[in-house]
């Protein structure tokens, strides 16, 4: 009798599996992909994901049809995917992680390539013969990997400190001076709601912007030795702007670079820390001609300060296109394109070269980008980077919420940092 | 059935008839093709609800024993054992987060049903607009939770915010608090707030339907024999109301109990980590490091902290009601 009931089981059991077991083979089927790569010259069509919306989507397309037109047997699908850098990069994981061919080419962001490059996402570059001297080196140094180059640097944003010319004469000097400067400023202009605008919120613009302030007191954000006086110093001055010298508002803990360049836009506060975009917004009455942009300025034992951020090319690895990929990547990154996007969306270009005489007499402004690219300083180039960000988050959260001093938030995030640094795979 | 009534010219499409008492003899050949009939009636949902529930479950389960992190997709997935679990009971993180969801969980559930419980009392009296109060309570409970915290955020907005704007009345130094990611407390005042503006209403119409089905003769039986209004809530209102209550509390303790979307919305999980709840920091294990083991043993954990939570109320009510 068990037998019977065993056998009829076994009998009812095999459509069950026959269903699962196709189940299964479609499934793979669909995340399968890989084969040749089709040569540059033949007709194909290429995928270029990206995050662009607004101008810098439109540019983007402007760009693309001058490319196809430029080159008759390449067509560009563009896959607009989220603004949102978080939900940009899990779906360009999602693609990689099921092993897609598609996106041929993509935006990164700066610190993307490492991780990509250590899950062997991304194509090295260094076997279609890319050359990366004609761009900020700093930006390169973000897209290589353990001596190859995954990514090209595409637009670079030096995060620095804007003021408000009509209130503040001449530029600070040091740390210290910003903070007078400030606070004089706020007394003089009533309009004011603060002195200090910075990203304070819980997120990856809180990095960038410590980063920005980090070097000019000798700081430098090492995973392996973050616990050092000058990162103390960097972070101690943040939290005393809000807490102490009170030019900065506790308002600043929910701030991204969207609402401190509207507060600085708006005329309510004399310095912001930001990146480039808020000189190609229009400003309020009260601040328009009258905004200037610096690196921060040094303190003792320091050099003035600002922070890389900005996007670049990659290819994916599995991509049967990699040299119509590449094609693309290198028109996208000549100096006119770079030059035309900048005046177009005040992308901040790559090339040095793409700084040209007519840029400046149509954005003044770029002068001054050019001048903070000399000075920014990149996050760590880790595969590991997210869990060191995710760290440093909770660090600097804690410091501008003021429930830890900048030492002991320091000194308690220092392990973990390293240790999230240094993990490695499989360990 | 079409097998009674068949249509002129077609065939029946079930060769289905009733037997003369009313069902198959069991064990005769048509009770066995009833069975058949029967399961290839249901295999569709049974094969849908497998592919979609148990299958990740098991997948997970499988995960939560293996090194699965698909940030180095090169690796093999290997059988790691209970590394995992040591690894996520040693942390000092999980067990944060874990106390962080129990507290609110707590805290959330008492709040809900009490006020939940009041509000269905005062929906199940008689009164003009009753019934538009019923359908408009449900509103906050319609909104989508990403919805709802993004309206609250602003709304605590220390610039843009009325809730500042409406405190500065009473006191000028409420004017300009910072509810989130500036202090533990307020941030989390926030959340609870939000949460209960959309769970509340929930609960409420669970306890109304729950009161709806209460006879009044009893009530009228109670009053006769001289019971007051508290001695007939506790007597017979709050017992005739524990079968309502067990539904509403098992829904919103499992809600309590994965509490994400407010506070990813919301804080981010800070301060620092001080409102990271086990959800949020399961979200980080899988979204952040990709880390598909470690992340499918905080899972694992989630669905039987749930489990024994769900049982829990089961058992205390049917205790109870023997």
């Amino acid at each position: 009798m068990a037998t019977n009931l065993a056998r009829t089981s076994a009998r009812r059991l095999v459509p069950g599996a026959a269903v699962v077991a196709a189940a299964v083979l479609v499934l793979a089927a669909c995340g399968s992909s890989g084969g040749k790569s089709v040569s540059g010259s033949a007709k194909q069509t290429i995928v270029f994901a990206e995050a662009g919306l607004g101008t810098e989507g439109q540019q983007t397309a402007k760009a693309i049809k001058a490319f196809e037109t430029a080159n008759p047997n390449i067509t560009v699908k563009i896959d607009v995917l989220s603004s949102d850098s978080t939900t940009y990069l899990s779906q360009l994981e999602h693609s990689f992680t099921a092993g897609s061919s598609t996106p041929d080419v993509f935006e990164s962001d700066v610190t993307y390539p490492a991780k990509f490059a250590q899950a062997g996402w991304v194509l090295p570059l260094n076997s279609l013969n890319a050359t990366t001297s004609q761009f900020f080196p700093t930006e390169v140094a973000a897209g290589t990997f353990q001596g190859k180059i995954y990514a090209i640097p595409w637009f670079d944003n030096p995060e620095g400190l804007f003021y408000r010319t009509d209130l503040i004469k001449t530029p600070p000097t040091s740390p210290q001076q910003v903070v007078s400067d400030a606070q004089k400023a706020m007394k003089q202009d009533k309009n004011l709601k603060e002195g200090l605008a910075f990203e304070g919120d819980k997120y990856e613009g809180a990095i960038t912007a410590f980063l920005t302030v980090d070097s000019a007191f000798g700081g430098k954000l090492d995973p392996q030795n973050l616990n050092t006086p000058g990162n103390t110093a960097a972070l101690a001055w943040l939290q005393d702007a809000i807490y102490k010298e009170h030019i900065a508002p506790t308002a600043v803990t929910g701030w991204q670079e969207g609402q401190v360049q509207s507060e600085f836009s708006a005329g309510h506060a004399a310095f912001a820390i930001n990146y480039p975009f808020v000189e190609a917004v229009p400003p309020s009455a009260a601040v328009k001609g009258h905004i200037g942009y610096i690196p921060f300025p040094a303190g003792p034992g320091g050099t003035p300060a600002s922070a890389l951020g900005g996007e670049m090319l990659a290819i994916n690895a599995k991509s049967q296109h990699t040299a119509a990929a590449y094609k693309l990547i290198q028109y996208l990154t000549s100096p006119p394109v770079e030059t035309a996007r900048a005046e177009a969306t005040g992308d901040p270009p790559s090339l040095p070269s793409a700084y040209t005489p007519a840029l400046y007499a149509k954005a003044p402004y770029f002068k001054n980008v050019k001048v903070l690219n000399g000075f920014s300083q990149p996050r760590p180039v880790s595969p590991n980077y997210l869990q060191i960000s995710s760290d440093l988050q909770v660090m600097l959260s804690s410091v501008f919420a003021n429930t830890k001093p900048a030492a002991a938030a320091i000194s308690a995030a220092a392990p973990t940092v390293k240790s999230d640094a240094n993990a490695t795979p499989g360990g | 059935m079409a097998a009674d009534a068949p249509a002129r010219g077609r065939k029946p499409l079930l060769r289905w008839k009733p037997s003369p008492s009313g069902s198959a003899r069991p064990g005769s050949a048509r009770a066995a093709a009833d069975r058949r009939l029967g399961y290839l009636l249901v295999a569709p949902v049974v094969l849908l609800l497998l592919a979609i529930t148990a299958y990740p479950l098991i997948y997970n389960l499988w995960n939560s024993f293996h090194f699965v992190n698909l940030g180095l997709g090169g690796l093999p997935h290997k059988f790691v054992g209970a590394q995992n679990y040591t690894k996520m009971f040693g942390s000092s993180l999980w067990r944060a987060a874990l106390v962080r969801t129990l507290i609110f969980t707590v805290a959330s559930i008492a709040f809900d049903t009490v006020v939940a419980l009041g509000l269905a009392l005062m929906l199940h009296r008689k009164f003009r607009g009753r019934g538009f109060l019923r359908a408009a309570i449900l509103v906050p409970w319609a909104v989508p939770t990403v919805v709802s915290a993004m309206l609250w955020k602003t709304m605590f907005d220390p610039r843009a915010g009325f809730v500042d704007y409406f405190l500065g009345f009473f006191h000028s130094g409420w004017a300009n608090l910072t509810w989130l990611n500036a202090s533990v407390w307020r941030s989390w005042a926030v959340i609870f707030i939000s949460d209960a503006w959309k769970n509340v209403p929930f609960v409420a119409i669970i306890l109304l339907a729950g009161l709806q089905v209460i006879p009044t003769d009893i009530y009228e039986a109670a009053k006769i024999d001289g019971a007051g209004a508290v001695q007939s809530f506790r007597r017979l209102t709050l017992p005739l109301l524990k079968p309502a209550l067990s539904v509403a509390l098992i829904f919103r303790t499992l809600q309590a109990l994965l509490v994400f979307d407010v506070i990813f919305i919301m804080t981010g999980g800070g301060p620092g980590n001080s409102t990271q709840t086990l959800s949020f920091l399961n979200y980080q294990t899988f979204i952040n490091n990709l880390d598909f083991g470690y992340g499918g043993a905080i899972s694992v954990m989630l669905v039987v902290l749930a489990l024994v939570a769900a049982g829990i109320i089961v058992r205390v009510f049917r205790t109870e009601q023997t």
